[in-house]
């Protein structure tokens, strides 16, 4: 990678269609008494054109079937794969078309973080790539290409995953769309308008107190804000749990981490509205939201194709859990072919459409008990679902003994909770350490065990 | 390029029509159909041969993504050499094994296996190719006219795939740099981040 200079962009950039309306709302987002201190600059980069596409690409996500006949593959996968096989050149090295996905290469992240550019299909223009960068567990930092349409279309699928839950987005000019809340001790801030939804406001802020004047700015921000949908992940959202606000938002979206059915039930209870666990990847973007009448996660794009396999690459039987592959997506800087993604579940059917099961967002990790039965990490997480932990890990020892980490703060009934059902689950006697982590970092391996066979 | 081989035609129609079998997936380890070390065995057998199993290694499937179009080209290339013609000369195993292994490993960096079969100029090429390796030349055809013809259409093809890997080369270094200058996070606006 070379070590060319941040661009310096300007407001024109950021926000080619502003109107005087957006430009009164980016100024009360970033002039209210109250606002916290916004570190960084960002905008939505659309141009007209563009807002157009979008629209039209929501109108098409609306009205789109998802998924396929199990057994068989989509329709427009042959066509997908075809062009990514002459236009990618990563892929081009494949050779020609098989006449089975299944017979194609898989990638990794690894693959994507050694050199995306050759990811990139060759009639993408460069000029107006964007890039986002994920950190991730796996110890491969990723750069990935993406583009401002990309982006915004995040939305579209947002919208379809609100809908299964009765509901439309209303708010639009003069009203603030989406709070994105931060939890961490560094964290870009910024705010923004959609324009595709008649240049509401976005803001992102971080809810740490350094971030503020004063932390009671928090509560009365957010109020003003009143904004429709607050994103988040369970850090934040258990943080937010603790702020005085009043503001009830038509909608929650959590993304990041796993989230507990105990904090889901608070932050319901709290607001009113609806919480959804969102199954997103930088990489693919909003894949599938948490529906529990279908019993699990409910796939939201209608060109992504999902493969369930296992570690030598063949599918699994139907129904049983493997890792997620994905062909597809709509970064068109970034088609899939094959990817897999390091997360697992089982694929199911529900009503005719595919429901991921069981989804986790690591390779396995089984846990042996007090009478020496392993345990699938998976146990654990539903063990502990009813818990109200905004994140947790997990270790084993060799000795057999575990450690449990919680993020500093963590309500007390809730550890005495989560402890009795550790305990109850491997068995009396169990060799239980609780630590208390001031320093939780944003991305946490949840499952790990120094036990030999604990690797499935 | 002393011996006169068959005629050109014969052998571009018998491209065309590879079978199915021929075109089948090569097998790596669960996936694909053909093993194809078993299929470059059988074709010296044909060639009255007895396979020894070293040579045969290369022909192993071990990495797809690696060997797949290699692996592919060279199943085709099979096809070709099991015409009776070929079969007829009782070439030696290691000149077949020769163009098996290093020919079709260079011409299946330059192209698509299918396309020995699909497009009228990579078809020729490989027939002519595989004809002069054995020291051959097609029916009705000089050395000099067999070699000219061979040379051009190996050297045109090269000559593009060169400029489109130059091309490729300057593109992926535009993408980094293009990339680079892109704060991170510094993008566009995305209402959920994951």
């Amino acid at each position: 990678m070379t070590n060319a200079p941040s661009e310096t962009i300007t407001d024109a950039e950021r926000y080619p269609t502003l109107s005087a309306a957006g430009r009164a709302m980016l100024d009360f987002l970033r002039e209210h008494p109250r606002a916290p201190i916004y570190r960084n600059e960002s905008g939505n980069r659309l141009t007209a054109e563009e807002v157009v596409r979008v629209r039209a690409f929501e109108q098409e996500v609306a009205a789109a079937r998802v998924g396929w006949t199990p057994g068989e593959e989509p329709p427009w996968l042959e066509a997908f794969v075809a062009r990514a096989l002459d236009e990618v050149p990563f892929y081009r090295s494949y050779g020609s078309r098989p006449r089975r996905l299944g017979d194609l290469p898989t990638i990794s992240r690894a693959d994507l973080s050694r050199d995306i550019a050759a990811f990139v299909p060759d009639p993408v223009p460069v000029d107006r790539l964007i890039n986002f960068r994920t950190s991730g567990t796996t110890g491969h930092p990723l750069l990935l290409a993406s583009h401002p349409v990309v982006a915004a279309s995040y939305l579209a699928f947002h919208r379809r995953a609100l809908r299964r839950f009765g509901l439309e987005l209303q708010h639009g000019r003069g009203q603030v769309g989406v709070v994105l809340l931060g939890l961490q001790r560094k964290c870009f801030t910024y705010v923004s308008v959609t324009p595709t939804q008649d240049e509401c406001g976005l803001a992102k802020i971080n809810l740490h107190p350094a971030d503020w004047r004063d932390p009671s700015d928090r509560a009365a921000y957010l109020d003003a804000l009143a904004p429709e949908v607050f994103a988040g992940d369970p850090l934040s959202f258990a943080e937010l749990l603790t702020l005085p606000v009043h503001v009830r938002p038509r909608a929650l979206f959590s993304t990041s981490m796993a989230l507990s059915a105990g904090l889901r039930q608070r932050l319901e209870a709290r607001f009113g509205c609806p919480v959804l666990d969102l199954y997103s990847m930088n990489e693919a973007g909003p894949l599938a939201v948490y529906d529990a009448r279908a019993g699990g996660h409910v796939l939201l794009q209608h060109r992504l194709y999902l493969e369930i396999l296992d570690t030598a690459g063949r599918p699994v039987a139907e129904g049983a859990r493997g890792e997620i592959t994905l062909t597809g997506g709509f970064n068109f800087c970034l088609p899939l072919l094959r990817y897999r993604t390091g997360d697992f579940a089982a694929l199911r059917w529900s009503g005719g459409e595919p429901v991921l099961v069981d989804l986790e967002g690591r390779p396995p990790v089984r846990f042996r008990t007090r009478a020496g039965e392993w345990l699938n990490n998976i146990e654990i997480t539903h063990a502990l679902q009813p818990c109200a932990l905004a994140r947790f890990a997990l270790h084993q020892s060799a000795d057999g003994a575990l450690r449990m980490r919680l993020p500093a703060g963590t309500d007390a009934g809730e550890v005495a909770a989560a402890t009795a059902r550790i305990t109850a689950l491997f068995g009396a006697g169990q060799p239980l350490h609780v630590a208390s982590d001031p320093q939780w970092e944003d991305k946490v391996v949840q499952y790990t065990s120094e036990l030999e066979g604990a690797g499935l | 390029m002393q011996r006169e081989g068959p005629p050109l035609e014969a052998l571009l129609r018998r491209l065309a029509e590879t079978p199915e079998d021929f075109l089948a997936e090569p097998r790596f380890g669960a996936s694909g159909v053909i093993e194809v070390r078993a299929v470059v065995a059988d074709l010296l057998r044909l060639g009255g041969h007895r396979p020894e199993p070293a040579p045969l290694a290369a022909f192993a499937g071990e990495d797809a993504r690696r060997d797949r179009n290699r692996l592919a080209s060279v199943l085709i290339a099979t096809w070709l050499l099991a015409d009776e013609w070929f079969l007829a000369a009782k070439f030696p195993a290691r000149e077949l094994l020769s163009i098996l292994q290093d020919d079709l490993r260079d011409l299946a960096g330059l192209v698509a296996a299918r396309k020995f079969v699909t497009e009228a100029e990579r078809r020729e090429e490989l027939a002519r190719l595989v004809l002069a390796r054995l020291g051959a030349r097609p029916a009705g055809e000089t050395p000099a006219q067999a070699q000219d013809r061979l040379t051009t259409l190996s050297s045109v093809e090269r000559a593009r795939v060169l400029r489109v890997s130059q091309a490729a080369a300057q593109r992926a270094r535009e993408i980094r740099e293009a990339l680079a200058r892109k704060a991170a996070e510094e993008s566009a606006d995305k209402w959920t981040r994951e």
